[in-house]
């Protein structure tokens, strides 16, 4: 028998947050917290003699951002407990300095699996981040797993 | 044409791996000397990736590339080598309480084979269900040496094996690109296509193989002659 659920949750957009527009400041904090040296998301004057013409973001700048709610009002349960199972990054376009980001958010999928200590819910929340263009800029896979 | 392919391996297209198909052959490419195997067998979890198509892939390195699926039963996981569209409408590989007896007969009956991975596993591998319930009937072998397990799981294996007169055979059970190839099976016989492979599983004449690199004990303690009194 498969796990059973109401399935129209499934690709509902639950939240919608738009966010104010990056600054340039705010990539240079990001790029000194992770230690980052890469001319390409740092140095302006060597960023626009670079592929992108500016200075853009590091890939992994989009994971700072936070929806308004992370998860719908009524999140399936299938067990006891639930923790973080990781989260999957695909970036599409750069994020540039004055770029207005909005995060649509869904339950993308939920599924069951059986491992060494028995069942295991994993319920997949996707962040779909576009900018003001319209632009698709990056897609993230938030897996929560519950047992 | 392949004697040696790695059994069980899952791309990106499963849940838990972000390895890439493309990945994994150059890294077989750049550890030939090491692990000398000529193809592998994609097993992704709970489906079948029928639109991956690897031709191109299997031209450029050499390698033979085949697919296959792993499913979850009530005896534990299964690797399900010949899959095709009456396998795929006879059974739903997402439900993970699939009859262990059904999937062995009625993939058998519609011209796959069956066969249980990581029997020495707790809770999804055939050893701890045959200590609960009957043996499963029809079962050909089992996966003797796979390159995820923990210390022991494997060990557990060889008496499984003997006990009801199974094929063995290995795979990696890779999620991650290095680990490709560590465990493998090598086959008597060339094997071209899946339907060789199926035919071969079913026959007999192959056997794990282990390119695990065994490192040397480090000892705790400088060696020291033993001048003891032996009490």
């Amino acid at each position: 028998m498969a796990l059973e659920f109401d399935r129209s949750i499934i690709g509902q957009i639950f939240d919608e947050t738009a966010f104010p527009p990056v600054t340039k400041e705010e990539i240079l904090a990001f790029t000194t917290a992770l230690g980052e040296k890469n001319p390409l998301y740092t140095d302006e004057a060597a960023a626009a003699k670079g592929p992108y013409g500016g200075l853009v973001a590091p890939p992994t700048f989009v994971t700072k951002l936070r929806a308004q709610k992370f998860t719908p009002e009524h999140l399936p349960k299938f067990g006891k407990m639930g923790f973080d199972g990781g989260r999957d990054l695909e970036i599409h376009a750069p994020v540039r300095p004055g770029d207005a980001l909005k995060m649509a958010s869904t339950i993308h999928d939920i599924y069951e699996k059986t491992g060494r200590t028995g069942s295991m819910y994993f319920i997949v929340i996707r962040n779909e981040i576009t900018n003001q263009k319209g632009e698709k800029v990056a897609v993230i896979d938030h897996r929560i797993m519950q047992r | 044409m392949a004697r040696i392919l790695d059994m069980h391996l899952h791309s990106e297209a499963s849940d838990d791996s972000r390895a890439p198909v493309e990945a994994y052959l150059k890294w077989l490419a750049r550890k030939r000397d090491e692990r000398p195997l000529e193809g592998l067998v994609l097993t992704e979890h709970r489906q079948f990736n029928k639109a991956g198509d690897y031709r191109d892939l299997e031209d450029k390195y050499g390698l033979l590339i085949l697919k296959a699926s792993e499913v979850e039963t009530d005896y534990g996981h299964m690797l399900v080598y010949g899959v095709n569209d009456d396998i795929l409408n006879r059974f739903d590989f997402k439900n993970v309480r699939l009859s262990a007896q059904e999937v062995i007969s009625e993939v058998a009956r519609l011209g796959g084979i069956a066969m249980p991975c990581h029997p020495g596993r707790p809770t999804i591998g055939l050893i701890e269900h045959y200590q609960k319930r009957p043996p499963l009937e029809g079962v050909v072998g089992v996966e003797a040496l796979n390159g995820g397990s923990k210390k022991g799981e494997n060990e557990r294996v060889a008496g499984l094996v003997q006990a009801y007169g199974y094929h063995a055979f290995g795979g990696s059970d890779s999620h991650l690109v290095s680990f490709v190839g560590l465990c493998a099976t090598e086959f008597d016989r060339d094997i071209k296509t899946i339907e060789d492979l199926v035919d071969t599983l079913r026959a007999g004449g192959y056997r794990p193989l282990d390119f695990r690199v065994q490192r040397p004990q480090t000892p705790i303690a400088p060696e020291v002659p033993y001048h003891g009194s032996g009490i």
